[in-house]
């Protein structure tokens, strides 16, 4: 292990673990506070190997290969691949492999040992993406035009079903992983559609596909994207955005406008590269007239329902839309436009500019701003990584927005890299830092556990619907454009906020909440869910007997296990924590599944129990749920 | 009212409130200062008194909530919202015919012959009024000083101040009910709980949400329990003796959700985890006391309607209040369907004020049957108005609003406050003093006022208001007064 040629660093961490005592340090200060552990960086990393032994640590810190190497950004870092000592190496591989995708399992983690990380990461941007999400949609039925209705409106369940198998069953996770990460920052969540909308699961589906299709792009076409999609149009208004009428006072609506601002693009505030307000002083970076004059630009758009389904695509007396509407950016009419000047943000879009230029110098402006690196690099390092990043990495990681090394700005794969590859992200500092990581989100947890044990749907039908309901989060289905959390979320009363820290993720924490997730977990873990007609792409009411077992693990390598408490523990804890399991939860879990006795020639149902009940036990302690 | 008793006096309270002060940012005057902090105490309260949030998430409409009836404004109502001829619908207007069934006599006629009626779906809000039990604000919102229009416009901002980032969601939420933008961490139903939380035998029970996190319901000490429609109600599968078969997996079960940890954030999630269980069994008998299938509680309309499904939860916790052994609680619930109305607002915003309208009144007859309701107040909040212009079939973000107080306790069939006048021009002239352009209110009674209205009720000395409400130092002009006398 740290004994390989890595030299210094390596026993640096070596002795650092051999010197400790029983405590974390105490430094509360955290990047919010000015100051930081983590904000050290490779340099500091280095240097502290001479005094290795400062800072007592509770835990086995892995020494890493350190065969420094050169992000796409320029930047130096450290933590190349993981260490080619066994079990260490298997921990930082499905460390890195919890950060980078949606759950780990041996394949992946031989393949990253294999590969280090970065290369990995460029074989996975490679990978051909799998369905769409609406084709699976057709694929399962959904298109047919039925007295099942899967036309209208509050009828999101086929896409529910869509996410879940995109999420659990895609060849490519790490595209869907980074797809989710930015389903959180353009948000839109089903709740908000109204029900107006025709095909809303086509609508929707064909928004995530979006985000998975630009998620290794550039931002700017993202951003382009994002802004004419007819499902963002229907979510901030700009469909059926009309100009002004001097007249009557009527002014354009300025939803998007102010949301493409405040929330997908530069935030509130002027900002430093490393995400603090620029100078110390809150400037506010755009004003309510660079909203209405912005508003402007965003009027005269409409989705696209041009294509009209033909006679036998309807039955009376609804007129059954075509869904094509819904994968078409939205068109405009010169005569809902606004007429007037806009002026924003420095720039001026004349009257009576044509559509396209005056959206191009509008998303121009916003994608070229200085605060987009630093806004958008902080919250997925927040997504992906750790809620308190040090000020550094989101210098380090706004510097990969502006430029991906070969003078391109907003690559999205060079965000990724930055973000995943940072020494703040592989090092161990943040194995052993007091506050590092952040809090999994819930419908990860499910997607993990579903990925981690292979879990299919007979039917492939996924009819899992709203079951992130249960869960308190499911995907794409945050209350509202501000996310199912916000960035800067304070937790009132906590040792967070007395020390300045932010913890997005508890702002979907309650004391219900907390239990909802583990009552959703608990009886799939051991048992996966019965579906009632799984063959069916409608919803059926169960009953005893048109349920089958339709979604549920294969826990095969475990059952093989499960005679051997150690043994099965160690490989779960490698899976779902990355070996981040302290001794003392090890030791509670390894009482418990002391009783009942379980041997090679007991049941599969009695070693399916102590399974589950590992399972469980992990996915209910802290040190699970707090990924670091 | 409940005003200090000497005995309790505390220290305690003192220091608490002194600290959230220097957070707040707000250089205050310092003779009101000293004053407010030189006797910061807690009060025993010996009675029973809940303030209800009702939150309407979005920023709501005024114009169309409250809406102006004589025929006067009506026709600049109607004129700006392109509302159709001899006054129909159209365009974002409501129909003034529409309006008649809703139309409020109050008990003190507005001047100018100005008049009000309220959405034709809030029928039972209109009964709550000509009954007593309700009354309507005008034109509240987040103010830092009082301010004119002038004032607004100055380039002045340390005389003149505004309160930071209007018009934003999450802050303007933040503002409206903590006095902070995001961030803030301390809510002045937290900060009412500090003072009043030592009244009640389980200060656990204190802060109550049924609509997850808000800002609100934090204090420096107070820690809001966050609850669903039906208490916290946990899986069977969690709660039996054994889990997997295995009662030592059950047990270990138990030692990891009260497990402490050095790690800050794994900390956190176990006292909320811990905090769940400690609280289930109080809450649980709470509500075996008060079955949701009974009377009163059984007519809550809570098919299709979240909030009256939230307000029962708080009627029933209300009725088992000693169970609970609480004198003092604020709760925060929230109004569904998202008023946040750029687009469709006729449609969307009716079935939101049915629903909003459908649920207080169910509670408000649930606390008169309860024989609770002079110690209830309800309030709607939300984070601002909106336009009185029109984009075509919605309104944009405005500032102030109108908004509703309902219980025994108020003084109701009364507006407070001044009616805005009807108007979106820009001109020096009086009727546009109070907007900000296009029909965006400039506040005439900042959310201070009102909250410090209810907080005197409460119980809380006079003395201690700048520690629930830091910026009420400013006010208390006889047209600012800090005591707007709504509640009685």
């Amino acid at each position: 292990m740290g004994n390989s040629p890595s030299g210094c660093e390596g026993a640096c961490a070596l002795q650092r673990v051999s010197s400790s005592a029983s405590v974390v340090p105490t430094d509360g200060a955290r990047p919010g506070a000015g100051t930081s552990v983590l904000g050290l960086g490779a340099a500091a990393g280095l240097s502290a190997c001479g005094g290795g032994g400062e800072g007592p640590l509770t835990q086995q810190v892995p020494a890493t290969s350190r065969a420094a190497s050169v992000s796409p950004s320029g930047t130096t870092y450290t933590y190349s691949a993981p260490q080619l000592d066994d079990e260490a190496g298997k921990r930082e591989a499905a460390r890195f492999l919890l950060h980078a995708s949606l759950g780990v399992n041996d394949s992946d983690i031989a393949s990253v040992r294999a590969l280090g990380y970065s290369d990995w990461l460029t074989q996975q941007f490679a990978v051909a993406p799998g369905i769409s999400g609406w084709d699976w949609l057709e694929l399962r039925g959904y298109y047919a035009i039925t007295s099942a209705k899967f036309y209208e409106g509050n009828t999101f369940y086929p896409v529910d079903n869509m996410l879940w198998q995109q999420l659990i069953a895609a060849p490519d996770p790490v595209r869907r992983r980074m797809a989710l990460a930015l389903s959180e920052f353009f948000v839109v969540g089903m709740s908000g559609l109204s029900s107006r909308v025709h095909w809303p699961s086509f609508l929707v589906a064909h928004w995530w596909d979006t985000l998975c299709a630009h998620a290794f792009g550039n931002f700017r076409t993202l951003l382009e994207a994002v802004t004419l999609h007819p499902a963002m149009g229907m979510y901030l208004n700009a469909d059926g955005n009309q100009g002004e009428n001097p007249a009557t006072g009527r002014v354009p609506d300025e939803n998007y406008a102010r949301e493409v601002m405040q929330l997908f693009t530069i935030g509130l505030f002027d900002l430093e590269q490393d995400g603090s307000v620029r100078n110390g002083v809150q400037t506010e970076s755009y004003s309510s007239g660079d909203v209405s004059n912005l508003a402007r630009v965003f009027t005269g758009y409409r989705r696209d329902e041009r294509v009209r389904g033909s006679a036998d695509r309807s039955i009376p007396p609804d007129v059954v839309y075509n869904h094509e509407y819904a994968r078409l950016p939205m068109y405009i009419t010169e005569s809902r436009r606004s007429k007037l000047e806009a002026k924003f943000l420095g720039v001026s879009v004349p009257a009576g500019t044509s559509a396209s230029q005056a959206l191009k110098t509008a998303l121009d402006t916003l994608f070229n701003h200085p605060n987009v690196g630093p806004f958008f690099g902080r919250q997925m390092i927040q997504r992906l990584v750790t809620s308190n990043p040090s000020p550094a990495y989101i210098a380090r990681v706004a510097a990969a927005f502006n430029n991906n090394g070969s003078g391109v700005r907003g690559d999205l794969a060079a965000v990724w890299r930055a973000v995943l590859l940072d020494d703040e992200a592989r090092g161990p500092l943040g194995l052993v830092d007091a506050s590092f990581g952040k809090l999994r989100e819930p419908m990860l947890r499910f997607v993990q556990w579903a990925r981690t044990f292979g879990v299919t749907s007979t039917a492939g039908s996924w009819k899992l619907g709203n079951f992130g309901g249960g869960l308190g989060q499911g995907p794409l289905r945050a209350p509202s454009v501000f996310n199912f959390f916000r960035p800067g979320y304070v937790p009132p009363n906590t040792a967070m906020a007395t020390s300045g820290q932010v913890a997005p993720e508890f702002q979907i924490v309650s004391e219900q909440q907390v239990m909802d997730y583990l009552g959703a977990m608990f009886a799939p873990i051991r048992n996966g869910f019965n579906i009632a007609s799984a063959h069916l792409p409608q919803t059926v009411t169960g009953n005893s007997t048109n349920q089958t077992n339709d979604i549920k693990a294969n826990y095969a390598t475990e059952i093989a296990l499960a005679h051997d408490a150690p043994a099965l523990l160690d490989r779960l804890d490698v899976l779902l924590t990355a070996g981040q399991l302290r001794a003392s939860t090890r030791q509670l879990i390894l009482t418990a599944l002391a009783t009942p006795v379980v041997s090679t020639t007991s049941s599969d149902s009695a070693k399916l129990n102590r399974i589950a009940a590992a399972i469980f036990l992990i996915m209910a302690s802290p040190d699970y749920l707090v990924q670091k | 009212m409940h005003y200090l008793r000497p005995d309790l006096l505390s220290r305690r309270a003192f220091l608490r409130r002194s600290s959230q002060l220097a957070l707040t940012g707000v250089a205050l005057p310092t003779a009101l200062n000293l004053a407010a902090i030189g006797e910061a105490a807690a009060f025993g309260a010996t009675d029973y008194k809940a303030l209800i949030c009702v939150y309407m998430g979005g920023g709501s409409d005024y114009a169309n909530t409250v809406v102006t009836y004589d025929n006067a404004s009506y026709d600049l109502y109607s004129a700006v919202r392109e509302g159709g001829p001899e006054r129909t619908a159209g365009g974002i207007a409501l129909a003034r015919d529409a309006l008649t069934a809703t139309l409020l006599s109050p008990d003190r006629p507005l001047p100018a012959g100005r008049q009000y009626a309220l959405h034709p779906k809030l029928t039972g809000m209109a009964s709550l009024f000509h009954a007593g039990d309700a009354a309507v604000l005008l034109n509240v919102g987040p103010l830092v000083v009082p301010l004119t229009r002038r004032d607004f416009s100055s380039d002045n901002r340390v005389l003149y101040p505004r309160p930071p980032r209007l018009q934003s969601h999450n802050d303007q939420t933040s503002i409206w009910l903590s006095s902070s933008p995001e961030g803030s961490t301390v809510g002045w139903g937290g900060s009412l709980a500090d003072l009043a939380q030592d009244s009640n035998t389980n200060a656990m029970f204190t802060c109550m949400s049924v609509s997850g996190n808000a800002v609100f319901l934090s204090g420096r000490d107070a820690v809001p329990l966050r609850v669903g429609t039906s208490g916290l109600a946990f899986s069977g599968n969690l709660t039996g003796a054994t889990m997997y078969g295995s009662a030592s997996v059950k047990g270990a079960f138990n030692t990891l959700m009260r497990q402490t940890s050095v790690h800050s954030i794994e900390n956190e999630y176990t006292r909320v985890t811990a905090r769940s269980l400690d609280a289930k069994a109080n809450i649980d008998q709470a509500l075996a006391f008060a079955p949701e299938n009974t009377a009163p509680f059984s007519q809550f309309p809570v098919t299709g309607n979240s909030l009256a499904s939230q307000l029962r939860v708080v009627a029933r916790l209300i009725a088992a209040r000693d169970i609970l052994g609480v004198k003092r609680q604020v709760f925060y619930v929230s109004a569904p369907g998202g008023y946040d109305l750029h687009d469709n607002l006729i449609s969307q915003q009716s079935s939101n004020l049915d629903v909003l309208s459908a649920g207080i009144t169910a509670f408000q007859g649930a606390m008169n049957q309860l024989g609770i309701a002079d110690k209830v107040t309800l309030f709607t909040a939300s984070e601002f108005g909106r336009t009185l212009t029109s984009n075509g079939d919605g309104s944009d973000h405005g500032w102030g609003n109108h908004h509703f107080v309902v219980g025994g306790a108020v003084q109701g069939r009364n507006f407070y406050g001044r009616p805005p006048p009807v108007s979106i021009t820009n001109s020096g002239a009086a009727e546009d003093q109070w907007h900000i352009g296009a029909g965006v209110l400039l506040p005439s009674i900042s959310v201070d006022q009102m909250a410090a209205t209810m907080a005197l009720w409460f119980g809380v000395p006079a003395a201690d208001l700048p520690m629930v409400m830091p910026n009420i130092v400013h006010f208390g002009r006889s047209d600012y007064p800090i005591n707007l006398r709504f509640l009685g």
